[in-house]
């Protein structure tokens, strides 16, 4: 079996192809880690049931992993003179299918993910077949699309466990190559020409550190094989072994015989069972054909490889460490110089490269050093395999060129997070890397570009991370594992590492003070400076990282004590409530409802939320998408039972009970007077909670009545007035005065409240609609939304026309449309990117699109299209096509160069509001570039003491219960400034709830409320949505699973 | 003979043989650079990193005692970077165990103790982690006072590259290491230890001390180890 | 029988694994690793620090030095069963910590990390079950992952991994 010479090589390689192309039908199944995780050794065992059972003659091979971790199991069938299939998400039961088909002679498309014509292992090609048009090629879909395939080249194509197919691609050619240049200088050149760098992390560049060895004068030299993969998120070395054992083998036989080392050693985690296994056999096979061993190919290079297995330190990684380690010590790195390549393993002159950096060797010799520099950038070349994790949709390994930028694997790849969530950060490079905030994911993946933001390319780890992620805790997991793996030897990581763990627990757990920041920073910039070896030096990234982009994420936790992500548990009650902007306490309501309390529950709802029924029939309910109930069926119907304990309570003799109950809350009288202007949402929040908080309070509204928003945009079919007039009354019952038709400026002015309150609350909202900008707009015919439902709020006359068209995607213009509709309109939304980008309520659109709303897609308006009387005709829109993604990870929409004139009479614009900052300017109040006041994220007070300012002013136009929270968050923090003490806690303080975690899940399906069909309610104004009955209210109480109680609960069984 | 090299150290022209580290010349030329974990004649560790110092075009910090000397270096010992990091480093020991001067045997003759003097840390930021550890008396002639050990490994380098015994090494790692002697069992029952007293004469603190010291009379002998290993270099 | 397995490898299996280990690079983990695979309740007793150090020629110091510095060696006797939770970068994003801590607290551990550090192992005291935790498994894409002695399981959650847990434990009663 001794291969002696090309010869014997190409005989070899005819054997090898044999069973690449057997000449009838082959199936590999993928057999990594992973896919044997997924199932894979199942499938592979009834395939060859179905093989035997059906009597079908079929090759059936274990192959490596094909890198599409998302879609394990995957298998590849060939049937000679068709594309070889890639099928994914195999399952046991396809077995039959598969082989059914195979005996029919016909590929089975039905779970094919894509097809292979011919592969280009790049030391060899094999042409599989043409045909199949109806199946896209690999490199069509998205997951494949980018990607250049170099250390991946074999992977999940040949099987693991035989040389003979490694060597049927090209495999030991380039050896054989190398092994016969005149000079050896020659393959360290071509290394150099390549420009090849350190795939570990570092990118020290390859050729010059062989250089190096090859130089050194000694009796023994040794290589070694970094293959201690520690990095959490990172595994493609792992994968790269299993899949494709032999091309590391090859690598480093060429490295020895170019650097004249004798001895080759592959440091090897022992968490990975599976490559130590394949890799133990690939050694013995290339033993057994004589690549390994003395005089191989009749030459004087003699060589062995031996694995050793890591025992779980990650500082090994470090090659002093390893060198220490493999020595028969503790790993702990020592400086440099000495350097390795001077003094390494025994003494000896010794090189330590990092798996992925073997696994090019090949290829660059194979195709030449320049090939191999063209990929890529000019200072980083090549590839770089990444695997991409976390809140990802297609998880997997992924190959790039270096210098694609980040989006394009996030989400061209990638395609984004898996449940529409927006993706936050990715976390590069593990513990020695950085969080690349989505604002910056237009960079380049090349080691420079990332080290640039903080960042590093590290092993090539890359964990997506959405909204529901903590930096913080981001931040803090890695110090922790950073610390834990310190090795203790110098001062600076040791005792560093430990005072900035402690700092990062005292924040995440709500107990830092503002100090707390400044000394973490200067501790983390001391240990990344100071540290004796990478692991110190780098550390402290996670940490850095995370304060550069994500500061207000540290501040929230300081400040606010609040964990906005929900990770930090200390910080939260339950998802739910953490999720609500007002913090409802949603799991006790739940239980009390529930238990039939609903006096108990209704004083519970209002003290969190003193618009209950209005919120319970528009909020966005975020609450439902942290709800855990999710993982067992459908999430609670929060929102649906707080509007039913309000209904409840208007409807009966409950509501003077409740109003006697908050009047018996309001505390002892302070004597100090507060003024709010603005009577919407937020001013009426502050005005209850500064009401009950004892405060003199006082509201000044521009218009005739109170309730902002809700009551001149909100139509009534969504939430009626008399529900909001309701609610008002018992605001008004805790002593709230208002006075009407006071506008700021031109009725009352700021200077003569300040002097007449002791504290004033600014929240005027956004009452500016914003222009589109494109001729014609000017046209009486051409709406504004919130001018166009304010009138029909006021019951007045619009003459809104037959044909209207609508611009816009978010609540204002699904309500105009729906509003528009019942006026007996013909109606289209025109929006310019798709359905799922609305952002509206998409049960909104639903019902908007179920009473005949008609809904466009991808066209953004032109121009209005008159007659020459000057009435409007149509509108011309400009077909839009989704381009590139923005950082946000929607995609631009692109004008396409074709528009379209739609017929109608009336034009909505409902493209955003914007507060009207004038008066505030010309008081001196600060004011942001997009036209919104500023003020404290926390205190909401304005550059003018005294004066806060909340709700859409400061925010920019947002939902009614965000706008709310910053009423209710000002009140406390102008009860807090004026008396110097935090009574929040004592005022929402209610009766004892019970505190039990139900042992099985209960209250059965989601209930929602019984809705008008939509032929009954699109032509009057009468709420459509009816709310629960009673029964079904309690159940769905019933079917919270208390997330709030932290008691661990007894296992079963 | 030697090349001779040229260079500056704050400002001042040296010349120093190839192959020396600046903190050779440094002590040489009597400028200061502290070090806790450096001593003559032993190996270099490079551990503490109080001898970090800056060279101009370099764009990381060095440590003096690892780094050899080059031609035309500018060398920087004492930027308000590296001290504000030494005293960093500093603070960072005192509160990482149990150091309390006024009751160890070391007071007055303790190189942590002058180095925060020196350095001016009168305080700490950081808390006191107040961790408990044993205090080892078995031993017939020397004491062990794990709560003052600041783990510069000189007492193991001393055991093994000087008499040969190694018993003293690390155990675990992080802020759990710990300096042992064997298998971790008590000192005096250490087979391998022959009681010749080179640790205690090489440690900085109190941690290692002599039997019958009262506060402040632990006076160690430096100068055995550079004299016992500049005899073994010089072969007479 | 707890008691009898506790005892140390005989010195005839150690010299046996020893003699296997001829060349010097990377034999003390490699010895260390092997026997502590060969005991009964996976971990390395003291009595066999001792003897290592002897026959290798190896300072007794230096071999307490290893044993401690490397995750893998287990200084205590080890559970039957061993169910280890992964906490790498991927698994901790999608809610590793609440898993562990939900299982811990199942085998009726209280303990808080900011005691035991995050890389603490509990075994009960029956010798039946230890629940570790390991950097990462490198199987990223199948996070969160647990394994249940060799075996691992993707996209666990805590019923998940309860009932693979109360599944272990019938199959130790029959």
């Amino acid at each position: 079996m001794r291969i002696h010479d090309l010869d014997g090589l190409h005989d070899i390689r005819r054997t090898g192809m044999m069973k690449i192309l057997p000449g009838k039908p082959r199936i590999g199944v993928g057999m990594g880690t992973c896919g044997i995780g997924n199932g894979a050794r199942d499938v592979m065992n009834s395939l060859a049931e179905a093989l035997k059972k059906q009597s079908v003659d079929a090759q059936l091979t274990p192959v490596g992993c094909f890198g599409f971790c998302a879609v394990e199991p995957l298998v590849s069938v060939h049937i000679p003179g068709f594309p070889l299939v890639v099928l994914s998400q195999v399952a046991p039961d396809d077995a039959a299918m598969i082989v059914k088909a195979i005996a029919s002679n016909r590929p089975p498309v039905e779970k094919a993910l894509c097809k292979i014509e011919e592969w280009d292992h790049l030391t060899g090609h094999v042409m599989y077949g043409r045909g199949l048009p109806d199946l896209p090629n690999w490199n069509e879909i998205p997951f494949f699309k980018n990607q250049k395939k170099i250390v991946l080249r074999d992977c999940g194509l040949i099987n693991p466990e035989d040389i003979e197919e490694y060597i049927a691609v090209g495999g030991y050619h380039a050896f054989y190559q190398a092994t016969q240049k005149p000079n050896v200088n020659e393959i360290v050149e071509e290394v150099k020409k390549s420009k090849l760098r350190g795939r570990g992390g570092a990118g020290y560049p390859t050729g010059v550190k062989w250089d190096l060895l090859r130089k050194a004068v000694a009796d023994q030299k040794y290589i070694i094989c970094n293959a201690d993969e520690g990095d959490p998120g990172a595994y493609m070395n792992r994968n790269e072994i299993e899949s494709d054992p032999h091309m590391l083998i090859e690598g480093m036989l060429i490295g020895a015989f170019a650097m004249g080392a004798t001895q080759g050693i592959v440091y090897l985690r022992a968490e990975y069972p599976l490559a130590v296994h394949r890799l133990k056999r690939a050694v013995a096979e290339a033993r057994e054909f004589g690549l390994i061993g003395e005089h191989v190919f009749g030459t004087n290079f003699n060589f062995d490889i031996k694995l050793i297995e890591g025992a779980g330190a990650f500082v090994c990684g470090e090659e002093t460490a390893m060198i220490e380690s493999l020595e028969g010590r503790a790993g702990r790195p020592h400086p440099r110089p000495p350097f390795p390549a001077q003094k390494g393993l025994w003494g000896k002159p010794t090189n330590i490269n990092n798996v992925e950096t073997w696994c090019n060797v090949p290829v660059i010799i194979a195709r030449g050093g320049s090939w191999f520099a063209e990929i890529g950038t000019t200072h980083s070349s090549g590839t770089k395999v990444f695997s991409l994790v976390g809140k990802i949709k297609n998880t997997g390994l992924v190959e790039l060129p270096l210098g694609t930028p980040l989006k394009s694997v996030i989400y061209d790849i990638g395609q984004g997070s898996p449940d529409g969530k927006r993706v936050k950060a990715v976390q590069s490079g593990g513990p020695s890397g950085g969080c690349i905030p989505a604002t910056h994911f237009d960079v380049a993946i090349d080691y420079e570009s990332l080290a640039q933001i903080g960042a590093i390319m590290g092993s090539g780890g890359m964990v997506v991370m959405d909204e529901d992620n903590c930096m913080v805790d981001v931040a803090r997991y890695f110090v922790e594992f950073s610390h834990s793996e310190s090795c203790g030897k110098c001062v600076p990581c040791r005792a560093g590492l430990e005072q900035a763990l402690r700092i990062l627990k005292k924040i995440t757990g709500g107990s830092a003070e503002e100090s707390d920041i400044q000394d973490l920073e200067e501790l983390a910039q001391m240990i990344k400076e100071m540290s004796l070896c990478g692991l110190g030096q780098t550390a402290p990234n996670p940490v850095l990282t995370t304060l550069r982009y994500f500061r207000r994420d540290y501040e929230e936790h300081l400040r606010t004590r609040r964990c906005r992500a929900g990770v930090c548990e200390k910080l939260f009650l339950s998802p739910c409530e953490n999720s609500c902007p007002l913090h409802m306490r949603i799991p006790e309501f739940l239980e009390l409802t529930k238990r039939g309390r609903i006096a108990d529950a209704a004083e519970m709802i209002w003290l969190d939320n003193p618009l209950p029924g209005s919120t319970g029939r528009i909020c966005q309910h975020p609450c439902e998408s942290q709800c855990r109930r999710k993982s067992v069926d459908a999430p609670v119907n929060m929102r649906e039972v707080h509007r039913f304990i309000s209904d409840q309570i208007f409807a009966g003799p409950l509501l003077a009970e409740i109003k006697m109950r908050l009047a018996g809350r309001r505390m002892a009288a302070t004597g100090k007077k507060i003024a709010i202007v603005g009577a919407g949402p937020s001013g009426l929040s502050a005005a209850f909670y500064l009401a009950l908080l004892g405060h003199d309070v006082t509201v000044f509204e521009a218009r005739e009545e109170a309730g902002g928003m809700l009551l001149y945009s909100l139509p009534q079919y969504r939430l009626p007035k008399a529900v909001l007039r309701l609610e008002l009354d018992v605001i008004e019952s805790l002593g709230v005065k208002f006075c009407f038709n006071q506008k700021l400026a031109a009725g009352v002015s700021l200077d003569v409240l300040e002097v007449e309150n002791d504290a004033v609350f600014l929240a005027t909202g956004t009452w500016k609609a914003m222009t589109a900008g494109i001729p014609g707009e000017e046209s009486p015919s051409v709406w504004h939304a919130i001018h166009f439902l304010e009138q029909v709020a006021r019951k007045e006359p619009t003459n809104i026309g037959k044909k209207v068209i609508v611009i816009g995607g978010g609540n204002a213009a699904v309500d105009s449309a729906r509003t528009a509709l019942r006026l007996g309109c013909d109606v289209t939304i025109a929006y310019r990117r798709e359905r799922q980008d609305m952002p509206a309520i998409a049960e909104e659109v639903d019902d908007a699109q179920a009473e005949g709303v008609k809904l466009m897609f991808l066209v953004s308006p032109q121009r209005v299209v008159s007659d020459e009387r000057s009435r409007i005709t149509g509108i011309e829109l400009m077909r839009t096509k989704l381009g590139d993604f923005n950082l946000d990870g929607r995609r631009r929409p692109v004008s396409s160069g074709e528009t379209i004139i739609v017929p109608c009479d009336n034009i909505i614009l409902a493209i955003g509001e914007r507060p009207d900052v004038e008066p505030l300017r010309r008081s001196g109040i600060h004011v942001r570039e997009n036209d919104t006041a500023a003020a404290d994220w926390v205190t909401y007070e304005t550059n003018r003491p005294y004066v806060f300012a909340g709700g859409d002013l400061v925010t920019g136009a947002s939902n009614v219960s965000s706008t709310m929270a910053t009423g209710k968050n000002a009140a406390r923090a102008i009860d807090g400034i004026l008396t110097g003490q935090d009574h929040f806690a004592d005022l929402l303080k209610t009766v004892d709830v019970p505190q039990v975690v139900p042992a099985e899940p209960e209250g059965g399906a989601r209930h929602t409320s019984p809705e008008l069909p939509a032929d009954q309610r699109k032509s009057h104004f009468e709420e459509t949505i009816l709310g629960l009955t009673k029964e079904n209210a309690i159940a769905e109480s019933s079917r919270c699973l208390r997330c709030d109680v932290h008691e661990p609960c007894a296992v079963k069984g | 003979m030697p090349k001779i090299i040229k260079l500056k150290i704050s400002g001042m022209e040296f010349t120093a043989n190839e192959g020396s580290t600046i903190l050779d010349l440094a002590r040489a030329n009597s400028i200061f650079i502290p070090t806790l974990c450096n001593f003559k004649g032993l190996s270099n560790v490079g551990a503490c990193r109080l001898c970090m110092i800056e060279i101009r075009g370099v764009p990381r910090l060095l440590p003096a005692c690892a780094t050899l000397v080059a031609e035309g270096m500018d060398v920087t010992v004492d930027s308000p970077k590296v001290t504000k990091y030494r005293k960093m480093i500093l603070e960072l020991l005192f509160a990482e165990r149990n150091h309390v001067c006024a009751v160890c045997v070391s007071n007055g003759h303790c190189e942590l103790q002058s180095l925060a003097q020196q350095l001016g840390v009168n305080h700490t930021r950081y808390p006191y982690r107040y961790p408990i550890y044993k205090y080892d008396a078995s031993h017939p002639k020397f004491n062990y006072d794990a709560n003052r050990c600041i783990l510069c490994t000189r007492c193991m380098r001393a055991c093994e590259e000087v008499e040969g015994a190694r018993t003293w090494n690390v155990m675990g790692r992080g802020i759990n290491s710990m300096m042992v002697t064997d298998l971790n069992q008590p000192w005096g029952q250490s087979l391998s230890c022959t009681s010749c007293s080179k640790c205690v004469h090489v440690c900085p603190t109190g941690a290692l001390s002599e039997k019958n010291c009262a506060v402040g009379e632990m006076m160690p002998r430096k100068n055995v180890i550079p004299y016992l290993t500049s005899m073994r270099y010089s072969g007479r | 029988m707890i008691a009898a397995e506790a005892k140390p490898l005989s010195e005839q299996v150690i010299d046996e694994i020893i003699a296997r280990h001829p060349d010097k690079t990377g034999d003390v983990l490699s010895v260390l690793e092997e026997i502590q695979e060969r005991h009964p309740l996976k971990y390395l007793p003291e009595e066999t620090h001792d003897y290592v150090a002897r026959k290798m020629g190896v300072s007794r110091s230096q071999i307490l030095s290893v044993v401690t510095f490397y995750a893998f060696f287990n200084l205590k006797p080890q559970g039957r069963h061993t169910v280890t939770v992964c906490r790498g970068t991927a698994c901790h994003t999608r809610g590793s910590k609440p898993l562990l801590d939900s299982l811990k607290a199942s085998a009726g551990f209280h303990q808080d990390d900011e005691e035991t550090g995050s890389t603490a192992s509990f075994t009960t005291p029956d010798f039946g079950l230890t629940i570790r935790t390991v950097a990462c498994f490198g199987q990223c894409a199948l996070a969160p992952v647990a394994a249940i002695d060799h075996d691992i399981y993707g996209h666990v959650s805590d019923i998940k991994l309860r009932k693979l847990v109360a599944a272990i434990d019938a199959g130790e009663r029959q």
